[in-house]
């Protein structure tokens, strides 16, 4: 029993370090860096990139072996121009396959690690873009838990109500938003958890909503165009002198280290 | 892909079809992709314009190679006048009394001025023949001997070999009698450290040139004057000086020797090879054909001897009349009769030390048997393990540029053709393939040598009049059975693709660069051998152990107590000295007189078969040769007359029953005999004034031209433009002294 529970607190501190938002970005890095460095080993031209590399490198060195012949090192940082023109257009087939998918993963990743939830008892906005002749009529029903703590604000020159809300409590609230006896329902979610957010309700706007929301789309004849919650932006703690990190670049850094590495072992030209 | 021969042009031309369909088929695909990358631009959101490690490191791949191009180019522009001001001081104006502003000197290794001049009279040689009638046509007295490393360190230092000490490809051990490389000598690190089955050396490689003397290059270098110096025979291990240099023949493979091919074969039951080749097994498992590249012994193994092997499997497709091949990470699809391009190979040798070499692969056949071709290793120019080049870049830099390229000395593998393992068509693809690169080289220097010297070596010539030349003869013996209708006007075509490449040459130049022409010999055919110890034997100078008749090679039944003179080597004859060689007995007061003794009796020496004479002239070295260098000579040169050589044994120090003896060998023609006989050729864009012109001119010649004082050591004279040129721009040369 003595030894359990301390193997016991082990696995809980495991299993969350496993489940917090630094893990999940190391994990996922690693993954993704390999799973896009094989992707883009199978549809690129490897030879050329190879030897569009080479070509580079040559230039490069030119520039340091004929350094005191003016001609070839303007005439060799020319070619490097146009070698980095060439090499960046092999490097783009391969980019148009590894696009779609990895926009896709990032945008939904986005949801889970770019935010977090709204912290209880702390102020929010909410905001409410509507049709010109909806504005004036334009009122929000908050569910149980879910208080405004100052009058609205209406911007008429955006067409925009804006509400200072804040919650006693943790939960998933729909926030309904009426005018001109229409509604719509904007979910908003108070938590500490890593959970998936959606800051904005949109109507219409097929890319921005595939970017930026995560619920359906409002409907086409609504007079409610956005609802939008100001979600905190999530930095990740490092644990190295406090520093933190928006998750994006330190999913660029460590997929680019995992790439590296992979595309060493397995002998891929990136 | 490099350029070897039909098939594989068919199958590049094959990939460009295939990319063209690929192109019509991807334009629905290109059309989506835009419209998605440009919705991308639209929606630049921090978070979705990461697509991914591999688009990353093209990005940021293409900004370093800008970033870091525009850092060089800046500090080259920025301290470029400082560095000029630098050099106005110390060297005062490099060019201001040089009469051209560049000099590119090809050398055609082996030109025949007699086959030139026929040529041109027939009209096949038209660029040549313009420098004939505007410039210099004349016969450039080569070295004793007439050998190629020895002429062209002549060529490079402006003496004679007895200043620069090469006397052939190979000098004698004289505590041993055994053979050395004689233009370097690769030493491993004296220290050790003893970990386990592993002996790791402690320091560094040392590689020391046994060539003595200073390249002119280096005297134009000291003046501020850049060279360009490619393949030039014996300049490996390259030394520093102001330029960049391509190390050539001399430079030796990844086991170290002057070249191995291997013949990986499911025929185990054929003749060991005479030199240069190994026979490896390759044997059917599962399937598949595996088989292996031979490489050097392992430097960390404690057990001497233990070699180093990359294998590779063959996977014969007879339906197609190819095989595929796997080598490491390399997968190869050949069809019978075509040469890969050069593979990179690596030879682990433990604790992560790794030997980088490259070879070249030729499927000779996959039914009913099995055999592939393997090139010697060559030391791989990209990741070079011995320097192979100045500065160590320029290797690797014209290895970006064009792809890996043969680095070994003697590149066209005339052994394999000699032991019929490649054959006449195989063998050409070879050396049109090394050509080509060398072409592609001499082509960047002089786009980057506008001003300055650019000299490149091209060994091809060499090379295939020593295995063609059997098909210039009527009677050649090593080619009796091949019908004259079957004989390739292969020379021929040689000396016309020479002439078009010195064509491209002079749409590169101007009237401000000289051009020259030279090779550092000529050629004969070569159709007798002779066995010159089996001679010394024969005749009382050389004794064998008793009960023997003849011996194995290096002398290895020659009882040394009993001789007076033996010869290895092409052309060489060594006393066995007292106080010299370990076993000596020829008093040195007596040395002269058996010098003169064995002159007679060989001059004018008459082959008793065919009644000619097979020795033309016998050099005693104390005469043509003096130097710091001198002693290290033979102390005679065998001069043979046209149509003879020393054979193939004698050459390795072995002695057989019979003297004379027909050359059968596809290696037919020749110009180890009487230098007399075979001169080299000079061509030149101006006029010189002189009738007579030797090789070890060459450099006096250069640094005249480039306005230097010339070094008082030098043996050759500088020759003197003709006044047309001369009076007006000529400066005054400090003379000689």
């Amino acid at each position: 029993m003595a030894t359990a529970i301390p193997a016991a607190s082990l696995a809980a501190i495991g299993l969350s370090w496993l489940v917090s938002p630094l893990s999940i970005v190391i994990i996922l890095s690693v993954v993704i860096g390999l799973g896009m460095i094989v992707l883009f080993g199978y549809t690129s031209d490897q030879k050329a990139i190879g030897v569009a590399k080479d070509q580079l490198k040559a230039h490069l060195l030119a520039v340091r072996l004929y350094r005191d012949q003016l001609h070839v090192v303007m005439g060799s940082y020319g070619k490097v121009l146009r070698g980095t023109g060439r090499y960046l257009k092999l490097a783009f087939k391969p980019l148009l396959y590894v696009i779609i998918p990895i926009t896709l993963l990032i945008v939904q990743l986005d949801r889970y690690l770019g935010l977090t939830g709204i912290p209880t008892n702390t102020p929010f906005l909410l905001t409410a873009r509507v049709n010109p002749d909806a504005l004036d009529g334009v009122s929000i029903d908050l569910p149980e838990g879910l208080t405004a703590s100052a009058p609205p604000v209406h911007v008429a020159a955006d067409n925009e109500v804006v509400w200072r809300l804040v919650a006693n409590r943790e939960g998933a609230y729909d926030v309904k938003v009426s005018t001109g006896g229409q509604s719509a329902v904007k979910t908003v979610r108070v938590t500490s958890q890593l959970v998936g957010l959606s800051p904005e309700r949109l109507r219409g706007h097929f890319w921005e909503r595939l970017f930026s929301s995560g619920e359906s789309a409002l409907p086409a004849d609504s007079k409610v165009e956005s609802i939008a919650v100001d979600y905190p932006e999530r930095n990740i703690p490092l644990g190295v002198a406090g520093y933190e990190m928006n998750w994006i670049w330190l999913f660029f850094i460590l997929s680019m280290i995992a790439g590296f590495i992979f595309k060493e072992l397995l002998g891929i030209e990136v | 892909m490099r350029k070897l021969g039909g098939a594989a042009i068919a199958v590049r031309l094959g990939k460009v079809d295939v990319n063209r369909r690929w192109g019509k088929s991807c334009r629905g695909v290109r059309t989506l992709s835009a419209f998605l990358l440009l919705a991308f631009v639209l929606f630049p959101a921090a978070a979705h314009a990461y697509a991914g490690p591999g688009a990353g490191f093209a990005v940021l791949s293409s900004f370093w190679a800008i970033f870091v191009a525009f850092l060089y180019s800046f500090y080259a522009l920025a301290t470029w006048p400082v560095r000029q001001l630098f050099r106005f001081f110390r060297r005062r104006n490099a060019y201001g009394k040089a009469v051209f502003n560049r000099a590119v000197i090809l050398g055609f290794d082996g030109m025949d001025p007699e086959l030139a001049d026929r040529f041109m009279k027939e009209g096949r040689l038209p660029n040549l023949a313009k420098l004939r009638d505007k410039g210099t046509f004349a016969k450039l007295r080569t070295t004793f001997p007439a050998i190629s490393p020895v002429a062209w360190s002549t060529f490079m230092t402006g003496v004679n070999p007895g200043k620069h000490n090469i006397y052939d490809f190979l000098a004698r051990d004289t505590q041993n009698y055994l053979p050395f490389l004689s233009s370097a000598e690769i030493k491993g690190p004296k220290r050790t450290i003893n970990i386990g089955k592993y002996s790791i050396p402690f320091g560094k490689t040392e590689i020391k040139a046994m060539r003595k003397g200073t390249p002119f290059w280096h005297w134009l270098g000291k003046a501020g004057i850049f060279s360009s110096v490619i393949r030039v025979p014996v300049t490996f291990p390259p030394e520093k000086f102001q330029g960049v240099l391509l190390s050539g023949m001399c430079v030796p493979d990844l086991k170290g020797s002057q070249g191995t091919f291997c013949l990986c074969t499911t025929r185990m039951a054929g003749d060991k090879f005479r030199e240069g080749g190994v026979r490896v097994p390759v044997e059917r498992k599962n399937g598949a054909f595996h088989s292996y590249v031979p490489g050097p012994d392992n430097p960390i193994a404690k057990e001497a001897g233990h070699e180093m092997r990359v294998d590779y499997e063959i996977r014969p497709e007879p339906a197609l009349n190819q095989a595929k091949l796997v080598v490491g990470k390399e997968k190869l699809t050949l069809k019978v009769g075509e040469y890969s391009e050069w593979i990179p190979i690596e030879f682990k040798a433990g604790l992560g030390f790794n030997a980088h070499g490259i070879c070249r692969f030729y499927l000779k056949e996959i039914s009913p048997e099995v055999e592939v071709y393997v090139t010697p290793v060559n030391i791989d120019p990209g990741h070079p393990d011995l320097p192979i080049s100045h500065p160590v870049t320029y290797s690797i830099y014209l290895a970006k540029l064009y792809g890996a390229f043969a680095t070994l000395g003697l590149a066209e593998d005339t052994w394999a053709l000699n032991e019929h393992v490649l054959d006449d068509d195989a063998f050409l693809a070879q050396a049109y393939g090394n050509h080509h690169d060398r072409e592609q080289m001499l082509f960047d220097a002089l786009e980057k040598t506008q001003q300055g010297l650019c000299t490149c070596v091209f060994d091809t010539t060499d090379r295939i009049q020593h295995m063609f030349w059997r098909y210039l003869d009527d009677d050649h013996p090593a080619a009796r059975e091949v019908p004259k209708a079957e004989r390739k006007e292969v020379i021929q075509d040689l000396y016309q693709r020479m002439d078009k490449l010195i064509g491209r040459v002079m749409e590169k130049i101007d009237d401000d660069t000289l051009l020259m022409v030279i090779s550092d010999h000529g050629f004969k055919s070569f159709q007798r051998c002779m066995n010159l110890n089996a001679w010394l034997h024969q005749n009382g100078y050389l004794t064998l152990k008793d009960g023997k008749t003849e011996s194995g090679d290096w002398f290895e039944d020659v009882d040394w107590s009993k001789t007076r003179a033996y010869t290895m080597g092409l052309n060489g004859l060594y006393l066995n000295l007292k106080g010299r060689e370990k076993h000596g007995i020829v008093d040195p007061a007596d040395a002269q007189a058996l010098q003169d003794e064995i002159k007679q009796k060989l001059d004018g020496l008459v082959d008793p078969n065919s009644g000619k004479v097979g020795i033309s002239g016998v050099f005693a070295t104390n005469v043509v040769y003096r130097g710091p260098y001198a002693e290290n000579a033979p102390d005679l040169l065998v001069g043979y007359a046209g149509g003879y050589r020393a054979s193939w044994d004698s050459v390795m120090g072995k002695v057989t029953g019979q003297i004379f003896e027909d050359n059968m060998k596809a290696w037919s023609g020749d110009h180890c005999i009487d230098p007399r006989l075979v001169p080299g050729v000079l061509f030149s864009s101006h006029k010189f004034v002189e009738e007579k012109h030797a090789i070890v001119d060459v450099a006096p010649t250069i640094l005249k031209l480039f306005g230097l004082a010339l070094p008082s050591y030098f043996d050759g004279k500088a020759w003197t433009l003709a006044p047309k040129v001369s009076a007006v721009q000529a400066p005054a040369v400090t003379p000689a002294t």
